[in-house]
């Protein structure tokens, strides 16, 4: 009966969703409130609806309702509770209604936050809103409807089960955290759609959407870093990005989300920058809905693509219909939308602002041609030509170091102009640090990108240093204060400069540990139980061979003991091979599992597979890598969190 | 007059990067795995490539040979549809690899021997494919 309500509950919102828009429309035509009254109340409802649906469906599953063939598809009777939770946005109708709940979700905030603000922008936003949930309605009640039953003739007495890479703590946190993020970037672009309908060009909506752009940038962010986390500690292939055409997807809205961030500041304090900011909010919206289509047409071989479906034609006609909407729109407010106010001096903050932005556009269009160029030589050409990591790394790391510079550069640089004192004061110190981390590179031989990498790491850490050191010595000479009372009052003063400083040391962190893919190292070996390996400076003992039955697999654990070359142990690692549906009476319907097991320090990783595993011989195949500085990314990501929270901190006021 | 540099110092940007990507595009690293073709068995056993290529295809049933000594150490037949491939590969397998997975490997041909580095294998059919039957029930055949 639940799957009946579920499937009402879309059809309602579809309905309501159609009917908000004339109402809305009518108000629009006539500016009778009652209409705007009405269509607020419609959009509610439609949001509610599409709610209960996810919560009914999400029931379903925890009760594990065969009877829906998308719960027999995606759990079965022995997945753990969170895991039959978390299947939810396993598989494609339902991560499509997930799309739709935060969407529904972050609707109503906005509904009740904005009740009576913005009377100008509101019934257009709700209207942009509306639309996109329609779209998403369209698509959940026809094409892949969740609450679908399986085949009349079938009784499922189990479910196929979720697949074990999927169960795994990290996993169940990261696409809910992304679709946070992704789906937030709806809220932004409908303001600015309302902006350019009403022709509003005053900093109005940049104001009523910089913290909410800031919490969404923040989960996109942690949504993407998590994803290399699960990567790494799951995949088994020892790295964290692949530049997989998903990945990419995720990454691509999250470069023109940054710009975004940063050039709206420029608008705020400068009113510059104007349509510039709307071309890439429209920019990264679009991309939000691309790359749902990427992960979804299965357009690109990849390894996180479902089997291709027909909604390919359907989201990328909405990205079209998008784009073209838009950009008409700024064409047609083109002029209204002009600054008046120009930069000044080329070495002044807001064209160090503009500089960031250049470059985050262009990376974002050196990975989007990477992503599509299959596709292009495919339709040129003939052939299918295959873009691998390779081809990326080669591409960014460049750009993305000079990137890595203007993080250095930009906070130094003093609005409308840099004078000469000014720049020798600010930069001497940073400058220095760079060219002593330079030279130590080059006396332990370093060479290359990695040498470039580590001196501006220096640099950039110099200057955010810096500007912290300043800050507390000007307040210690009026106030008096401490030198960590003064930290924190200053940061308290300006959050969101010195959260968005905290927020870079975020990302040199992170640049720490990319630099140190650069020295990764591998071995595989088979090894007899009481035997050593040796590898780089360690010694691998293989001392247990354990085996375990829980509930949902069969695992055999190794036990590893690894030996410094100071002959002392510094730890156990216990990488398992396990087998899911081990109970399965067909051999071939049982799936192993490799678990890995990793031993984490601020220098380096040591990593182990289990790959495989001679029972009799008491041999097991083991595959060890050893990745230099990795936890610095990890680092990075929490740091980068941390940052943002302290700008978006609410001020007292 | 700032405004004319700033101008000409994006527009250098622009083109220095779009210069970078192109040459890169054209010139992909020497060891021939920023780029490479993807090819079918059929088109692999038409063409000869001998280049670095990625191969798609389907492991035949029946054909994949473990050594006994090296467990690491494996050899196969990719197939796509009647026409077969031989595949030696050696190091870790992924979980998934067994007879009929549709895999993707990555090396060169020669001489009728395709020789791996490279192995992924495609999606887990069975979260997306059909319902399992062993444990299910089909109505017609009660």
């Amino acid at each position: 009966m639940i799957p009946v309500f579920g499937g009402l509950s879309l059809s309602l919102a579809l309905g309501l969703s159609f009917i908000a828009f004339i109402i809305l429309f009518l108000f629009i035509r006539t500016g009778d409130y009652r209409f705007y009254l009405a269509g607020w109340r419609c959009v509610v409802m439609v949001s509610l609806f599409s709610i209960l649906a996810t919560l009914l469906l999400l029931n379903e599953l925890i009760q594990s309702n065969f009877d829906v063939d998308y719960v027999a598809h995606y759990t079965s009777l022995e997945t753990p509770l969170l895991y039959k939770v978390t299947a939810l946005w396993a598989g494609q109708a339902g991560s499509l209604l997930f799309w739709l709940f935060i969407l529904s979700i972050y609707c109503l905030i906005v509904l009740f936050q904005n009740r009576n603000k913005y009377t100008q922008l509101m019934p257009w936003v709700i209207l942009v809103l509306v639309s996109i949930q329609f779209f998403f309605l369209i698509i959940t009640n026809f094409v892949a409807n969740p609450f679908s039953p399986t085949d009349v003739n079938f009784i499922v007495a189990n479910g196929n089960g979720l697949n074990p890479l999927l169960q795994n703590l990290t996993m169940s946190i990261h696409p809910p955290t992304l679709y946070l993020g992704y789906v937030g970037f709806s809220v932004p672009f409908a303001f600015a759609i309302a902006a350019l309908i009403t022709g509003d060009t005053s900093p109005l909506w940049i104001r009523s959407i910089r913290r909410w752009t800031l919490i969404v940038w923040m989960f996109q962010s942690a949504g993407v870093i998590l994803g290399g986390w699960w990567a790494y500690q799951e995949l088994g292939w020892g790295g964290y990005w692949a530049w997989d055409p998903v990945e990419n997807a995720s990454f691509m809205p999250w470069l023109t989300g940054t710009a975004f961030l940063h050039s709206i500041i420029i608008q705020e304090k400068k009113d510059m920058l104007r349509m510039w900011n709307i071309v890439l909010i429209v920019l990264t919206f679009s991309l939000c809905i691309f790359g749902t289509f990427l992960t979804r047409s299965g357009v690109m071989s990849s390894v996180h693509s479902f089997t291709a479906s027909n909604l390919g034609p359907l989201f990328l006609g909405y990205v079209f219909f998008n784009l073209f909407i838009s950009f008409g729109l700024i064409i047609y407010r083109k002029s209204d939308f002009k600054s008046k106010r120009r930069i000044k001096s080329f070495t002044s903050r807001e064209s160090g602002f503009l500089f960031n932005n250049v470059i985050f556009v262009i990376i974002c269009f050196a990975v989007f041609w990477g992503t599509i160029f299959p596709v292009i030589s495919e339709a040129v050409t003939g052939t299918k030509i295959t873009v691998g990591a390779p081809f990326f790394n080669q591409v960014t790391i460049p750009i993305g170091l000079f990137l890595l510079f203007m993080t250095g550069v930009g906070p130094i640089l003093v609005w409308r102009r840099t004078s000469k004192q000014a720049f020798i004061r600010n930069f001497s110190l940073p400058i220095a640090f760079g060219l002593v981390s330079l030279l130590g590179g080059i006396i332990i031989g370093m060479s290359g990108y990695v040498i470039i990498s580590f001196a501006l790491i220096g640099f950039v850490t110099a200057v955010i240093l810096e500007e912290f050191i300043r800050g507390i010595r000007s307040r210690r000479k009026v106030q008096n204060e401490t030198v960590i009372t003064a930290l924190i009052s200053m940061v308290r003063k300006n959050r969101s400069r010195y959260g968005g400083y905290i927020v870079h040391l975020g990302i040199v962190f992170m640049f720490v540990g990319f630099t140190g893919r650069a020295f990764n190292q591998e071995l595989e070996f088979s090894i007899k139980k009481g035997q050593s390996q040796k590898f780089g400076s360690y010694q691998f003992e293989f001392i247990s061979l354990q085996e375990l039955e829980r509930p949902n697999h069969f695992a055999w654990v190794a036990g590893l003991n690894v030996w410094n070359d100071q002959n002392e142990i510094i730890t156990r690692l216990s990488p398992e091979k396990r087998i899911y549906f081990h109970r399965d009476p067909n051999p071939d319907r049982r799936q192993p599992h490799s678990e890995l097991s990793i031993f984490s320090t601020v220098f380096k990783d040591i990593y182990s597979i289990f790959s495989g595993i001679d029972i009799e011989q008491e041999i097991a195949y083991i595959k060890i890598m050893i990745n230099p500085l990795v936890w610095w990314v990890w680092l990075g990501g929490w740091v980068l969190v941390a940052g943002t929270l302290i700008a978006l901190w609410p001020h007292k006021e | 007059m700032a405004r004319h540099k700033i101008l000409i110092a994006i527009i250098g940007i622009s083109i220095i990067t779009a210069f970078w990507i192109t040459y890169v595009t054209l010139n992909p690293d020497q060891n021939g795995t920023g780029m490479m073709k993807f090819l079918s068995v059929y088109e692999l056993r038409a063409t000869q490539e001998s280049s670095r290529v990625r191969l798609g295809g389907k492991v035949a049933t029946g054909s994949i040979i473990i050594s006994a000594t090296d467990k690491l150490d494996a050899s196969f037949d990719l197939a796509q549809g009647e026409a077969s491939i031989p595949v030696k590969f050696y190091g870790t397998r992924p979980d998934l690899f067994k007879d009929d997975a549709e895999i993707i490997v990555e090396g060169n041909y020669h001489s009728g021997m395709f020789n791996a580095d490279q192995l992924q294998v495609k999606c887990a059919s069975r979260y997306e494919g059909t319902l399992r039957d062993e444990s299910s029930y089909n109505l017609d055949e009660l």
